[in-house]
């Protein structure tokens, strides 16, 4: 499978808050099913689509996703030639403002590669999907631009872009955050594009100031270029707010849903941590509907609950309905239920803590509670 | 090549014929361990962890999957520019070919190999045992003792002794005696099959060894005892922690349990000293909606949805609602189906038992076909590869081998992994 096609992701989305998680990351850092990241599905799909160049776009909080891709080579992308890319902020002496990426460098990365498309994609949304489907309907549907969309069948909430179209499928507005938009059609932040169009739209931009970049720009260039979608009918989970995410997670323990995102024809890599095996002791006396990763040591009972690596639940403890971070500590007898956990949180003996579906209770990142 | 002060040998040539099926296709250190390792994860980390980044494997037997396995070391850090990990399988010279006539003759075929490194010292390192140890200090201790041998030591209960290559010592530690299998054996330190030499003492003794028509080239029974005899000097290092050689099916049963039973001293779970992996990349595992788990070691890719109890499950093992595994060992991608039984059972890589397959110690109905001596303890292996056909019963100490499927295709049929490829294409 060769593609001609470069990679484009943009790590983080000044319009979604995930709570407290997203505090100390980038969006595309945030743990997801258990052992992996939002952005191991995005950089999965490009390399199982046969891209083989990918640059990441990381505004701020960058730390914790650069531990996480490294050289790359989690994804096969440590190469001599291609591979992976970082694209941190750039700062010079007239932009001076770190919070806002000098589209300069995006321009760099995607002058030095030759391939003729371009596909770009955000963090806010989890599936496991080839491109080729999307590159193929750019070439038939003759668009500058082709971007992906979905039909939104569930409870609407905000932030979302719906995406107005014409008979003939072309996009005729955009809207963000409509209070009661007609249309049912959400955009994905997925789009593809030529290499030259791209460089041209962010020469454009940076002559008239614009130094920021992201793919709603791209998308509200709709009445000066053909913009068109392709409606995605597969599972897609959507990841814009809190309690969007909690639902994805929970959607996980569906057999049918996780043999969608996890297929063996469709591998989804992530960061090798070498932590022992899961164990689960004989005190452990309710263990039903779990998704749990390496190095748990389970000794609690625990249902309907996504577990990260090295999660720790002490004798007694009951756990329900919760995503608990990487090496989370329950000690005794504590009760959960509808709680995100984040990471390293120690909660003490005996502390019950109960959320809402809709509302789970977040807790941050190192806390002892 | 840069100079590297230790280079380790990892011996992974040998078929490991005690296991049976379980090695028929691969070699004994490429045989998966302990729900998520294969043996040689445990040399290969235990270099890593000590700081040497040189390592030869040498490989002979079957060595397909390790070879694949071990890749270029990278899962192991051991992916270096002046070192790293290398292959070394027997090849062919001008005078002609042999194979490895046995361990020291595998080290002294690659003599030009460890010269281009010019180390100082050498370590011989087994690839069929689990345990983890810093062979740093063990090196340090070498040269504090100006040794030309080290041989690490573990002291073993005083009725098992017999079965180990039993060191007998002086106060210092010297080796004055090396009695292989004693059956009145006048010391219980036992050697773990771990051997520092240094380069130059080693080097002699192998060209030497190599010399002497007599001798079998190995190193426990003749590089060792001659050189004990000659009066150079060799020490045993005592080590202190968990050791097991897993050359037989109940040790290799009686190792993964320990795992269970014991994992405070396994301790695998320690940060500053992790054992290292090659991950191929799976989801997390699944705990079903009707499953009841109790004791189970556990990793990336399974999905439970039967009853597990005091189990080892590996990458990508199924086992269905309604099937009941105790005691066993289920190695990567085992499919267990619904009403199958299974008690003190090992199922190697990549086997399906269809419905209602039942193998239990004192299973009334079962059948003798398969008993085996190899298997002992009542417990069953099933090889790797296979489909076990629905409703097969087999009394404890049964050993199903691949080629089962040609001797009595209506229990045991066609390949596994060829079933598995026409499910997905399904």
């Amino acid at each position: 499978m060769l593609i001609d096609a470069m990679g484009l992701i943009l790590a983080d989305n000044e319009r979604i808050r995930l709570g407290k998680i997203d505090e100390p990351r980038s969006l595309a850092a945030v743990p997801f099913a258990g052992r992996h990241r939002i952005i191991d599905f995005t950089l999965s799909n490009m390399v199982n689509s046969g891209i083989r160049r990918v640059g990441i776009v990381a505004l701020t909080r960058y730390k914790s996703l650069m531990d996480h891709t490294g050289t790359g080579s989690w994804w096969d992308l440590d190469r001599i030639r291609q591979g992976l890319f970082m694209i941190p902020p750039y700062v010079n002496m007239t932009t001076r403002r770190p919070d806002r990426t000098d589209s300069q460098s995006i321009i760099d990365y995607v002058e030095s590669g030759h391939q003729e498309y371009v596909i770009i994609s955000g963090c806010e949304f989890v599936a496991s999907m080839s491109y080729l489907p999307l590159l193929d309907a750019h070439l038939v549907n003759g668009a500058d631009i082709t971007m992906l969309c979905i039909r939104d069948k569930g409870k609407y909430s905000i932030p979302a872009v719906t995406i107005d179209v014409d008979d003939g499928g072309r996009v005729t507005d955009v809207l963000v955050d409509h209070p009661s938009p007609k249309s049912d059609l959400r955009a994905v932040s997925l789009l593809v594009l030529k290499r030259d169009l791209l460089l041209e739209i962010l020469q454009d931009r940076m002559a008239r100031g614009y130094s920021d970049f992201s793919a709603l720009d791209l998308f509200r260039l709709y009445d000066t270029l053909t913009v068109r979608t392709l409606i995605h009918d597969d599972l897609l989970l959507r990841i814009t707010n809190i309690a969007q995410y909690f639902s994805a997670s929970m959607a996980l323990l569906d057999d049918e849903n996780r043999h969608k995102l996890f297929s063996e024809e469709h591998p989804i890599y992530t960061k090798v941590k070498n932590r022992a095996p899961c164990l689960v002791t004989p005190e452990s006396l309710t263990l039903r509907n779990v998704l749990a990763s390496d190095g748990c040591m389970i000794r609690g009972n625990v249902e309907n609950s996504v577990l990260s690596r090295g999660v720790v639940i002490g004798r007694g403890a009951q756990v329900r309905n919760s995503v608990l971070f990487q090496d989370v500590q329950i000690s005794e007898g504590v009760t959960l239920d509808h709680v995100i956990i984040d990471k390293n949180v120690v909660i003490k003996m005996g502390v019950r803590l109960l959320g809402q579906d809709d509302y789970p209770i977040v807790i941050e990142k190192n806390a002892i509670v | 090549m840069a100079k590297q002060e230790i280079v380790a040998m990892i011996l992974a040539g040998g078929q490991g014929s005690r296991l049976g099926a379980l090695t028929d296709y691969v070699a004994k250190p490429a045989v998966p361990f302990g729900s998520r390792y294969r043996i040689i994860d445990f040399p290969l980390s235990n270099c890593m962890n000590s700081g040497i980044e040189t390592v030869g494997v040498l490989t002979q037997y079957q060595p397909l999957e390790l070879n694949s396995y071990i890749g270029n070391g990278h899962s192991w850090d051991l992916d270096r520019n002046s070192g790293g990990t290398f292959i070394l399988p027997p090849y062919v010279r001008q005078e002609g070919s042999t194979w490895y006539k046995g361990t020291a003759n595998s080290i002294y075929q690659n003599i030009p190999f460890i010269d281009s490194f010019q180390p100082r010292y050498v370590l011989i390192l087994s690839g069929d045992h689990i345990y983890k140890m810093n062979y740093a200090k063990m090196a340090a201790w070498h040269e504090s003792k100006g040794a030309e041998a080290t041989i690490a030591v573990i002291e073993v209960p005083w009725e098992e002794a017999p079965r180990f290559g039993i060191m007998n010592t002086d106060e210092e530690s010297r080796v004055v005696e090396f009695e292989e299998k004693p059956e009145k054996p006048k010391n219980n330190l036992a050697s773990m099959g771990v051997y520092c030499f240094t380069w130059d003492s080693l080097r002699e003794a192998l060209i030497k060894d190599e010399n002497n028509p007599e001798s079998r080239n190995d190193f426990g029974a003749n590089v060792i005892p001659g050189m004990i005899d000659e009066g150079r000097g060799v020490f045993a290092y005592q080590f202190d922690g968990y050791w097991k050689d897993v050359g037989t099916v109940y040790s290799l049963w009686e190792a993964n349990m320990d795992l269970l039973e014991r994992p405070d001293v396994m301790d695998l779970r320690d940060e500053m000293f992790p054992v290292f992996s090659r991950n191929y990349q799976q989801p997390s595992h699944y705990f079903g909606e009707n499953c009841r788990v109790s004791n189970v070691a556990i990793t990336d890719g399974a999905e439970l949805y039967g009853d597990v109890e005091n189990s080892i499950i590996s990458s990508n093992v199924i086992i269905e609602e309604g099937a009941v595994v105790k005691d066993s060992i289920l190695m990567p991608n085992t499919y267990i189906s619904a009403g199958v039984y299974l008690e003190r059972c090992i199922v190697g890589m990549d086997t399906l038992l269809r419905p209602n397959v039942r193998a239990t110690p004192d299973e009334p109905e079962g059948t003798e076909e398969f008993c085996d001596k190899l298997c002992s303890n009542g417990i069953t292996v099933f090889g790797p590869n296979l489909v076990i056909n629905e409703g097969i019963a087999l009394k404890g100490n049964s050993m199903v081998w691949p080629n089962d499927a040609v001797r009595v295709p209506d229990m045991v049929s066609e390949r596994y992994r060829s079933w598995r490829k026409e499910m997905n294409q399904c």
